[in-house]
C-alpha cells in the first residue's frame, strides 16, 4: 500500500470518527436543554407566582438559580453552534450568496432587541449591486449575528452602531465592518480575543451569561471562508470588528 | 374555551405546560407517545398542536405529515416544541407544514403562550 492510500483510509477513519464525536455532543445536548429547559420553566413559574406566592428573599434565590441556569442554556447553544460549524467544514453547502442581503436580513432580527437597549442600528450600504460571495449562508449568517449582537451588547445606552460594507475591485473582496462605541477591548486582552472560552473582565460586567465561544466559532467560519477577520479596539471607546470575505 | 393537544414524551415538561395552558385557561388534552398522538390529532374540536419531535415509537415529522395530509385537521396551527435545533431540523420542519419552530430551552412558557395567542388570533 503506498502513502497516498494510507493517509486516504486514515482521513476516512478520522472522518468517521469526527461524525461520531458530532452525533455525541448532539445527543447530549438534546439532553441536557431538555434538563435545562425544566429548571427554566419551573423556576419561572415560581418566581411568576404561578405555584402561589412566596417570600422576596426566596424569589432573589429563584432568580440567581435561573440566571445561572441561563449561563448554561447559551453555554450549550454556543457548543452546539461550534460543533456544527466545526463539523461543516468538511461539507460547508457553499453557494453564491448575496451578502447585502444577508446583512440586512440579519440586521432586521436585531431591530427589536437594540431597540430595547436603546441603541440605534445605522447600515451604510453605499453599494446597490455587488458581486456575490460564495459561502455557507447560515455559517455566514451566524458570524453576522455573533459580530451584531455584540456590538449591541457591549454598547452604552444612547449609542450607535454602524454596519458598513465596503468592495475592492483590486483585491476582489467585500469588507464588512461593525462599529460600536462601547466598552472596548483592553490592551491585555486583545491577543486573547479570538481564543476558545475567553471572556475578558469587562465584557462579563456588561453579559455575564457569555460562553466565550462566539468569536472562536465566528474566527472559524471566516477564515474556511478563506477570508480574515480583525479589529481595532480603544478601551471604553469601542470596538470595530472586520470581516473580509472573497468575491467571485 | 379554545382546545390545544400537546404531544409530549417527557412528562415533567408535559405537566408544566399542562398547568401553564390551563392557567391561562386553555382546555388542553395531552399524548405521550407518537403512537398516541396520531390518534389524538383526530380529537373533533383542535384549535392548535404543539408537538415535540423525539417521540417514542412515531416521531413528530409522521405526525406533522399526517396532520397536513388528514382533510379534517390540514389547517390546524402547528408550533414544533423541541430541543432540537439544526438547520436540517428546522427545515423539515417548515416544509411539512409547521406553523412555528420553537426550541424549548431557548423561550419560557411564558413566550410560548404569547406565541399560541398570536397563532390563534
Amino acid at each position: 500500500m503506498d502513502e497516498i492510500e494510507k493517509l486516504k483510509i486514515e482521513n476516512e477513519e478520522l472522518k468517521k470518527m469526527n461524525a461520531v464525536k458530532s452525533d455525541l455532543i448532539s445527543i447530549s445536548a438534546h439532553q441536557l436543554r431538555t434538563s435545562l429547559s425544566a429548571l427554566k420553566w419551573i423556576l419561572r413559574m415560581f418566581i411568576d407566582k404561578d405555584l402561589g406566592k412566596i417570600t422576596s428573599e426566596q424569589e432573589g434565590f429563584m432568580q440567581k438559580a435561573l440566571d445561572s441556569n441561563e449561563r448554561m442554556i447559551v453555554l450549550v447553544n454556543d457548543l452546539l453552534t461550534l460543533n456544527h460549524a466545526e463539523n461543516t467544514v468538511i461539507k460547508f453547502n457553499f453557494k453564491e450568496v448575496n451578502i447585502l442581503e444577508l446583512l440586512e436580513q440579519t440586521l432586521f432580527e436585531f431591530y427589536g432587541e437594540s431597540h430595547k437597549k436603546e441603541v440605534e442600528l445605522i447600515f451604510l450600504k453605499d453599494y446597490k449591486d455587488l458581486p456575490k460571495v460564495k459561502c455557507d449562508e447560515e455559517m455566514i449568517r451566524v458570524v453576522f449575528q455573533n459580530l451584531i449582537e455584540n456590538a449591541i451588547k457591549y454598547s452604552n445606552i444612547k449609542d450607535k452602531v454602524v454596519i458598513s460594507l465596503k468592495y475592492s475591485e483590486v483585491n476582489k473582496e467585500i469588507e464588512i465592518s461593525i462599529h460600536d462605541s462601547g466598552i472596548g477591548i483592553k490592551e491585555e486582552d486583545k491577543s486573547k480575543i479570538f481564543e476558545k472560552f475567553f471572556r475578558a473582565e469587562n465584557a462579563k460586567t456588561k453579559d455575564y451569561i457569555g460562553s466565550g465561544l462566539g468569536l472562536f466559532t465566528t474566527k472559524h467560519i471566516i477564515e474556511n471562508h478563506k477570508g480574515k477577520i480583525w479589529f481595532v479596539s480603544d478601551q471604553d471607546n469601542g470596538t470595530t470588528f472586520f470581516v473580509s470575505l472573497p468575491t467571485i | 374555551m379554545k382546545k390545544i393537544l400537546i404531544i409530549e414524551d417527557d412528562s415533567f415538561l408535559q405537566g408544566l405546560e399542562v398547568a401553564k395552558l390551563k392557567k391561562a385557561n386553555y382546555d388542553v388534552i395531552t399524548a405521550s407517545t407518537g403512537e398516541e398522538g396520531m390518534k389524538q390529532i383526530m380529537t373533533p374540536g383542535i384549535d392548535l398542536i404543539l408537538l415535540d419531535i423525539m417521540l417514542p415509537v412515531v416521531d413528530g415529522f409522521e405526525i406533522i405529515k399526517k396532520i397536513r395530509e388528514t382533510e379534517s385537521t390540514k389547517k390546524i396551527p402547528v408550533i414544533m416544541f423541541s430541543n432540537l435545533s439544526d438547520d436540517k431540523e428546522v427545515k423539515k420542519a417548515k416544509d411539512l407544514g409547521a406553523d412555528e419552530f420553537m426550541v424549548k430551552s431557548n423561550f419560557t412558557l411564558e413566550e410560548l403562550l404569547e406565541k399560541i395567542s398570536s397563532l390563534l388570533k
